[in-house]
């Protein structure tokens, strides 16, 4: 026999008693998981798993929360995990794939889409059920997530944005720090009066900066869908007269001018925040800027107040962002992640679990806690007054979720530029988003 | 007439079959021995790349939004891309970096590469400190360069203000975003440079040597003796520059996310865009594959007129 043909032998055999012990230890496996199966598992609580989105102290939080529901009772073990929202593939993913976790967050504008398409159960049966309904939630916040009476998700906790101005800039240039702007007109005034060019034509302070741009089409009584009908109404009129407002703005300040000041701007989660630096005078902000002053500019005077507004506009928005619970569809476990859900929501945990975060709990009860209550400090009152007797808005809850705001920001881009008046960037627009929701027709 | 095939006109038939394709009965079993063993990696091949191609295009016919079945629409999204003005925005971006941004690096990565060539003093350090950027992962290299860039604080602006020039907005400024993206990408010429320099190691000296001899002058050796016989690399970085480059999207993602005024939207981060946060998989599909035609029309051009490329061995 010649040598090769000896390795040769040696490797058939090689391979048919490796075949055999593959063979051997794989029935092996799974006798012993049959064994486990049948014993030791029925013993084990059913396991449900939760994804939130929450990292550092509020992960801790999130992890507290779900030790105290695991040692209130026997039946369920929840495993939490920490997955960051980010742009959602990984929650595409697990959902595409048919193995999502029992319970997941997920921003805003994904609740809808997702739902639409089937991925997420309905609720609305079982917080019926548990009687659970519109009146125990803050106004305006029930049909948050809902689309077509499916209701897909519950808010985790509420963002509310506010106009807020710093007093010292406002004494600095010699107004009145307790007199914010009430009109359009006196916005424009003051914003003028702030506004501080360097000696090398660049931008020092901003006296305005909007930034959220649909804020301002709802100031001036506009809307970007009817919440009823579900009619997108992108191109109404309000709207135009709202862009066509900031893109008088954008021009007499350069939009380059100030793209070029934003590129200096430092981490709003930081002493760099350029409104804490005094970089902007006004501009819209969120209730967590209590807790970021608190923590990054302890000696800045501020305040909160309404939106101002046109004539004939709505003088009292109250733009609400937030991030959802929902559950899969596909979920293995949907009966105890509700359970698990109903209880995360209920006043005491939402309450605390908002005093963490600096955000405000979605539900009426939750605002009286003790765990909430005693941390509200005044600047955080007037955030919470303003959701409480305002006009609350969300983000559209349309099957199109991202589509909307990106085909809106080219609108205010194509306005930036000159390259469209506003009614025809908001026309076209309009026409974009109907053409993506005939598919889900 | 068909007969039924008796066990031993199929004996002789596969008999046939293995000496038609000449393999005798031990080879054949060898080479199934053979694809056993790089079975893991032909079904990870078939698995993770071929069917996820092959998905590609049957959704680039579909809407399908990843979480529901897609749904046959037909050439919709690829009529729906000709309508679509950030298609041809995005195209344009892309293209505008690669028509720029490919021959300065090309050339940028040869110059350096024939001066590091040179027996220098500490010549494997200076051929380490050229190639280190290329070895920094590319998103701490683009927070770099938005440092870099920064119009207020940068060390860009600022020497160039010590000079008396107000520096413009770079990645602030639609008119300067591109270019100041095509500047921070020369910074990674490290990789093209160190395949030039082993291509320069490459041409016999002899060559050079005969040359001189026959009284050609630096500029004429670098033209009729450095560049026929680099050229083969010379295309090997053009091919390979083109292809990254119509990809290209991390630094564009770092540094300005598509902005300002979508100036520096390239194809790749809206068609990410769309296929991870507007869910319409089925259009970014169709994206996809419009890219990689317009990849392969660009890549045939150049292998056509490759006739500037001297092939040693054929010559």
């Amino acid at each position: 026999m010649s040598e090769p043909a000896i390795v040769q032998r040696a490797i058939d055999g090689l391979g048919r008693r490796l075949a055999k012990r593959l063979t051997q230890s794989l029935f092996l496996a799974l006798a012993l998981l049959a064994a486990l199966g049948t014993t030791g598992f029925a013993l084990a609580k059913t396991e449900i798993t939760f994804w939130y989105a929450w990292g550092g102290s509020e992960g801790e939080q999130v992890e507290e929360l779900i030790a105290e529901y695991n040692a209130s009772q026997d039946e369920v073990e929840v495993r939490g995990s920490f997955v960051p929202i980010g742009d959602g593939e990984r929650i595409l993913a697990s959902l595409a794939g048919g193995a999502p976790p029992d319970l997941l967050t997920v921003w805003d504008w994904m609740v809808v889409p997702l739902g639409a398409s089937g991925s997420l159960l309905d609720l609305s049966a079982e917080l019926a059920e548990a009687g659970i309904g519109e009146e125990d939630y803050l106004p305006g916040i029930w049909q948050y997530g809902s689309y077509k009476g499916a209701k897909y998700g519950l808010p985790t906790t509420l963002n509310v944005y506010a106009f807020i101005w710093n007093k010292d800039v406002f004494e600095e240039a010699g107004l009145d720090p307790e007199a914010p702007p009430r009109t359009i007109e006196e916005l424009d005034a003051l914003a003028e009066k702030m506004t501080v060019i360097d000696r090398r034509g660049n931008l020092r302070r901003l006296g305005f900066y909007p930034n959220v741009t649909s804020i301002y089409f709802y100031a001036f009584g506009g809307q970007l869908y009817d919440p009823e009908t579900l009619e997108v109404t992108l191109d109404h009129p309000r709207n135009i007269a709202a862009l066509e407002w900031l893109g008088d703005y954008y021009e007499k300040y350069d939009i380059n001018l100030i793209r070029r000041f934003q590129a200096g701007w430092g981490n709003p989660a930081s002493p760099f925040n350029p409104f804490y630096r005094g970089q902007i005078a006004m501009q819209e902000g969120g209730q967590w800027e209590v807790r970021f002053t608190h923590e990054y500019a302890p000696d800045l005077d501020w305040g909160v107040t309404t939106f101002p507004a046109p004539e004939g506009g709505r003088p009292n928005v109250a733009p609400v962002q937030s991030s959802f619970w929902v559950v899969p569809a596909e979920a293995a476990h949907k009966k105890e992640a509700l359970e698990f859900l109903l209880w995360l929501t209920a006043p005491e945990q939402s309450a605390g679990f908002a005093a963490e975060l600096a955000n405000i709990p979605p539900r009426q009860d939750a605002l009286e806690m003790p765990e909430f209550a005693q941390t509200v400090t005044p600047h955080m009152q007037t955030f919470i007054d303003i959701l409480l007797e305002g006009y609350v808005f969300t983000p559209p809850g349309l099957p199109v979720g991202l589509y909307l705001s990106q085909q809106l920001n080219q609108a205010v881009v194509s306005v930036q530029e000159g390259e469209a008046t506003a009614k025809e960037a908001l026309e076209t627009a309009q026409q974009n988003v109907l053409h993506e929701l005939e598919k889900y027709r | 007439m068909a007969k039924a095939p008796t066990k031993a006109t199929v004996a002789r038939h596969s008999q046939q079959i293995a000496v038609s394709s000449g393999l005798t009965k031990r080879q054949r079993r060898d080479t199934w021995l053979g694809l056993a063993f790089v079975s893991p990696w032909l079904v990870g091949f078939l698995v993770f790349t071929i069917y996820p191609v092959i998905a590609s295009l049957y959704f680039s016919f579909t809407d399908y939004n990843v979480v529901s079945d897609p749904r046959w629409i037909g050439f919709r999204n690829y009529t729906d891309l000709f309508s679509d003005p950030l298609f041809g925005e995005t195209l344009y971006n892309t293209l505008y970096l690669a028509v720029l941004g490919i021959p300065f690096s090309l050339i940028l990565s040869l110059l350096i590469a024939m001066l590091l060539n040179n027996k220098l003093k500490l010549q494997g350090m200076f051929r380490t400190v050229y190639f280190l950027p290329s070895v920094v992962p590319a998103v701490a290299a683009a927070l770099l360069w938005r440092w870099f860039l920064n119009p207020d604080y940068g060390p860009i602006n600022e020497v160039l203000w010590q000079v008396g020039i107000n520096g413009p907005g770079w990645l602030s400024d639609p008119r300067w975003a591109k270019p100041a993206l095509i500047l921070a990408s020369l910074w990674g010429v490290g990789g093209s440079m160190v395949i030039y320099l082993a291509g320069l190691q490459n041409v016999p000296t002899p060559l050079y040597e005969s040359a001189h001899l026959d009284g050609a002058n630096a500029w004429q050796r670098f033209r009729f003796v450095t560049l026929p016989m680099l050229s083969p690399v010379i295309l090997f970085n053009l091919v390979m520059g083109i292809i990254t480059s119509f990809q290209s999207f991390t630094n564009i993602y770092i540094m300005t996310g598509g902005g300002p005024s979508n100036s520096t939207m390239v194809y790749a981060l809206y068609l990410y865009q769309n296929a991870f946060q507007f869910f319409r998989m089925g259009y970014a599909s169709a994206m996809a594959w419009v890219l990689l035609l317009i990849t392969a029309v660009a890549l045939i051009a150049i292998f056509r007129t490759s006739g500037w490329v001297h092939y040693e061995s054929r010559s």
